[in-house]
């Protein structure tokens, strides 16, 4: 009896407590303020995607606003939101964008809403939201030409994912650098690893054209090249990028599974979970496949480092950054503002991080320890390290980057067949020189 | 042909029926025998044969996508393009067989021979500018190119073989053109509607490139489903065969009921490029 | 209601006014317009407009507007963008091969199963399966078949002791790997074409042969062939039309890789109409590859017609 009037007492301590809190917040911020509009928020199938929307409800609840959600897998999403906003047809208020990709495009073709200014407008942003909570890297990935896009949502890392006990095993060293890396390729390539003790290959990776360059990226900068010079010219045919290009083919081709060439990251994470390969570099969201207990049979036997760095210590490692974006055509580009506040406020952040181990990128949820309870911990250690190295042109920054991409992931794939790699590089040069001609006249 | 001195049935006939069936049925069979095994099973190298079978996969695809939604969308679409078609040409055809307007026929193989983007790149950035995307009416429009030309194609011939002296008998009775057409020749070619309406169906039902662009979120037929399947499922086989499967089953039970015309209807051609 | 009607119909309808009057006076114009009016505008619309886009530069993904380049898209297909000639020479290839493949297995299946057997129906519905699944299913499941670890294609020709092979992951063996996917589709077509054909050749000509003394091997070259030909090239102009226009086994498979090694022009010209955004260049591209299906086809009408 005692402990009942207990209860009651404390649950009505509570909810005084919680509408004190929630009437001072108003109080502060009117998030009622475009009760009523509807937003279409276009998604790509995606980590964060699969971690907000479990939430969505939560911001109709909060605003009186009304979502409708779409959601495509990737490429589908890039041709779907580029043709919608080029008809400039305004029915998109919110998509989610990744600058790197297509930043520079989207920008130039007037498709963005900067928010720079909403973000000082204390009418429209919160109080507390806190700009300047989001770490460096992501606010300047989201920040294209001078003008802030938006948000980020999530940010991560290319990461060398290695089988731990395969290396215990057989005595490797895991591999801090490109020469090791190859190392530890050639020493673990057709030892036994499987559970039935099956031969593996020593190193998996895409291979797939234009799929291969976000990852190949990484060895790019590591060998010291990159995509393009400060004048915007070809920089990837140096002796270094040419070096880059072979190692990654090489890796591919003398250590790797058969039919790389036509491998996307599908594929190789798939060999990677059947536990028939060594090492795998890919960006760290890919741990939701790798460790999926219904998918994967190596579940808690994989590493998790940097991505190694090249000669003279210069660092490979990438950071990719998705955010969200409001399009100009939108009719209610306030109240998408609104959403994108909520999406990337410390709560919603902290919420999906403690859920879904998803890197919303902001400084004061990555260190509360309540954040970290589904991530693992050698996989955030390395995300950390590696996002203040990490550089976020993972893509060339032009503006027909599906195009070039194709034009360099050629040059790959010739490198894993074990054509004349020079050439092939030179040739995707030149591709990429007339195709920014083309498609970059003021 | 009836070659001389050829045996007829015997053993060795059905033998060889059955050795050339084989490679054929194979991967059907192997697609079936996929969706019902365990993930496990169906990475196992050299391939498992005999297994105790699931139906796991079915369920999953099921559970974690909205396959009902994918298969609605394509019977509104396959149904609005292949009706559309049938109102549109079966008038067309029978005029065509009746007062031998070859030239009809001969355009119609003409754009038969187009690339499919031909058709789709202009309507693509019409629909795109109409704010279209994604709307049944578009997809029903662009399947009609395809269903269209069948129509037309396929009843040219069954109209043909309607008796000349049939309609000019109901002409002299006082019929109408449009009544000989409606009461004469019409139930007379009943069979070869329905045979035109179940291929129209079926290439509907089988589009992808037309779906591919102009399908969206609201509107995905069941072909793009199982193609997006190949990026969310990795190479999770036993649930990319089962949506293989559910998307198959039905065109291959309907075609069974059109054998004897389907030749016809596929020389017309899958367009499918 | 019969009566009524019988009674409306005797009257004579040429005289009659409004719309069934004008049906009876011009009955070919209102039963073919529809049709004619539809197909104008979902298909020869797009036509004209795909020739004109042909001649002008235009990135969809810009601001700008189409500038017209006279044939400089056809200079540039031609004599700068090897690409395009890489694509051009796999189309080709790749007709070839799958057309030729799958007319001499029909023909050769044909002259195998023209007997008379019982279940002869059954036997056609199974047979025709292949050309009616629908193409994604069929692409995913030769994908999974040809994979070049756990593919149960390896496990076969491994049987023989061949291999194992790359599949569609092998630049060299793309594009017979791919032709096989459209032959093991397409065969039973070519294949119930054959028959029927059979079904009709005159019996004279080989009552003839036997009284001469004719070989089997001598009446198939002799006669069986010749009268075939009408048959068998309208198969092979129906399957060459197709195949230079393979799309979706092509697309889904392999997307033209290895590398561009399975690019055909119209993946090709997907790629860029559709992905690349470039609409004029495209449009040029569709403008040849019409033209290379039109001339194919002519060429095949005119074989037909001559001597072989």
């Amino acid at each position: 009896m005692r402990t009942r009037w207990l209860c009651g007492f404390l649950f009505g301590v509570l909810a005084v407590a919680v509408a004190w809190a929630a009437i001072g917040e108003a109080a502060q911020f009117n998030w009622q303020q475009f009760k009523g509009t509807q937003l279409r928020v276009m998604l790509n199938k995606h980590p964060w995607q699969i971690a907000i929307e479990p939430h969505l409800k939560e911001f109709e609840a909060l605003t009186g606003m009304k979502l409708v959600v779409e959601v495509y897998p990737e490429d589908q999403f890039r041709a779907k939101t580029s043709v919608e906003l080029q008809s400039g047809s305004g029915s998109i208020d919110v998509f989610m964008t990744m600058p790197a990709q297509e930043g520079l495009k989207y920008l130039r073709a007037g498709w963005y809403q900067p928010v720079d200014e909403y973000l000082k407008d204390a009418s429209i942003t919160s109080p507390d939201y806190n700009w300047n909570d989001f770490m460096e890297v992501g606010r300047s990935a989201m920040t294209v030409d001078g003008r802030v896009i938006g948000p980020p949502i999530q940010l991560e890392t290319n990461q060398l994912m290695y089988r731990k006990d395969v290396f215990q095993k057989y005595n490797v060293k895991v591999p801090t650098t490109l020469d090791e890396l190859e190392a530890a390729a050639k020493a673990l390539n057709g030892k036994a690893m499987t559970d039935e003790g099956q031969n593996g290959y020593g190193f998996v990776a895409r291979g797939k054209r234009a799929a291969a360059t976000s990852i190949f990226s990484g060895y790019l900068y590591a060998m010291g090249s990159a995509w393009l010079t400060a004048s915007r010219e070809p920089a990837f045919n140096s002796d270094e990028g040419v070096k880059a290009f072979d190692l990654y083919g090489r890796l591919l081709r003398l250590y790797g599974p058969p039919g790389s060439e036509n491998n996307h990251w599908y594929e190789a994470s798939s060999i990677m979970g059947q536990g028939k390969a060594a090492m795998y570099t890919e960006f760290d969201s890919i741990s939701a496949f790798v460790e999926d207990p219904e998918k994967s049979k190596v579940k808690g036997k994989i590493g998790y480092v940097m991505f190694p760095k090249g000669p003279g210590g210069k660092p490979g490692t990438m950071a990719t950054v998705w955010g969200l974006g409001i399009p100009k055509s939108s009719k209610s580009p306030k109240a998408a503002w609104l959403f994108l506040q909520w999406a990337t406020n410390k709560e919603q952040v902290l919420a999906i991080t403690a859920e879904r181990a998803v890197q919303g990128g902001r400084t004061s949820v990555w260190n509360d320890p309540k954040a970290k309870v589904k991530m693992n911990p050698e996989l955030a250690e390395a995300l950390i390290q590696g996002l203040k190295v990490g550089n976020s042109n993972w893509n060339p920054a032009v503006v027909a980057v599906p195009e070039v991409r194709d034009a360099v992931g050629a040059a790959i794939v010739t490198s894993i067949q074990g054509g004349d790699v020079k050439a092939a590089v030179n040739k995707a040069a030149a591709d990429t020189k007339r195709i920014m001609a083309e498609t970059e006249k003021k | 042909m009836r070659r001389l001195g050829q045996s007829g049935e015997g053993p060795w006939t059905y033998i060889l029926l059955t050795l050339i069936l084989i490679p054929f049925l194979f991967p059907l069979a192997w697609m079936l025998l996929s969706s019902l095994k365990t993930q496990v099973q169906n990475t196992a190298f050299p391939p498992i044969w005999v297994f105790t079978p699931t139906l796991n996969n079915y369920r999953e695809v099921f559970i974690r996508n909205p396959f009902f939604t994918f298969t609605l969308n394509s019977l509104i679409v396959a149904a609005g393009s292949t009706g559309l078609a049938l109102l549109l040409g079966l008038p067309g055809a029978y005029a065509v067989a009746r007062f031998k307007q070859s030239g009809i026929a001969l355009a119609i193989l003409t754009a038969r021979m187009a690339p499919g983007i031909a058709y789709l790149i202009p309507w693509f950035i019409l629909f795109t500018k109409m704010k279209m995307i994604d709307t049944y009416s578009a997809l029903i429009l662009t399947h009609l190119i395809v269903a269209l030309p069948l129509v037309l194609w396929v009843m040219i011939g069954f109209f043909e073989d309607v008796p000349g002296e049939l309609i000019e008998a109901g002409r002299i009775d006082g019929c109408s053109h449009f009544s000989a057409f409606l009461r004469i020749a019409l139930p007379l070619v009943k069979p070869g509607i329905v045979a035109t309406a179940i291929l129209g169906f079926i290439f509907s039902w089988n589009n992808f490139l037309f779906s591919l662009i102009i399908a969206g979120f609201k509107t995905r037929t069941l072909p793009i489903a199982v193609y997006n399947f190949l990026s969310y499922e990795e190479i999770n086989w036993g649930g990319l065969t089962a949506a293989a499967t559910i998307i198959t089953l039905p065109v291959l039970i309907l075609s069974l009921f059109i054998q004897k015309h389907i030749v016809r209807g596929l020389t017309f051609g899958a367009l499918k490029g | 209601m019969t009566e009524h009607l019988t009674f409306e119909s005797r009257r004579s309808h040429t005289e009659e006014r409004g719309f069934s009057g004008f049906i009876e006076r011009h009955p070919v114009l209102v039963f073919t317009s529809p049709a004619a009016i539809v197909v104008f505008i979902l298909m020869i619309f797009p036509v004209f407009y795909t020739v004109y886009m042909s001649v002008h530069s235009w990135f969809a993904s810009s601001l700008t507007r189409p500038e017209f380049i006279g044939i400089k898209n056809f200079q540039r297909a031609f004599f700068e963008d090897e690409r395009f000639r890489n694509a051009l020479w796999l189309t080709l290839y790749f007709t070839a091969l799958a057309t030729a493949l799958q007319v001499v297995l029909g023909v050769a299946l044909a002259l195998l199963l023209n007997r008379p057997f019982r279940g002869k129906g059954f036997f056609r519905s199974i047979f025709l399966l292949p050309m009616v699944a629908t193409p994604v299913a069929i692409a995913l499941v030769w994908m999974m078949m040809y994979n070049p670890t756990l593919g149960v294609m390896n496990y076969i020709v491994g049987l023989v002791k061949l291999g194992p092979f790359k599949w569609v992951s092998d630049a060299n063996l793309v594009i017979p790997a791919l032709a096989i996917v459209d032959t093991w589709e397409w065969t039973p077509l070519i294949t119930l074409i054959t028959l029927a054909g059979l079904a009709t050749l005159p019996l004279e000509p080989y009552e003839s042969a036997l009284i001469d003394g004719a070989t089997p091997a001598q009446m198939f070259w002799r006669i069986t062939l010749p009268l075939l030909r009408p048959t068998i090239m309208v198969a092979l102009l129906f399957r060459s039309i197709d195949c230079l226009k393979t799309f979706d086994i092509i697309y889904v498979m392999t997307a033209g890789g290895p590398g561009f090694a399975s690019e055909t022009l119209n993946v090709y010209t997907f790629q860029v109409g559709l992905f690349y955004f470039h609409i004029g260049y495209a449009c040029s591209l569709l403008v040849i590859l019409f033209t290379l299906v039109l001339a194919v086809s002519l060429l095949l009408i005119k074989v037909r017609r001559g001597s072989w």
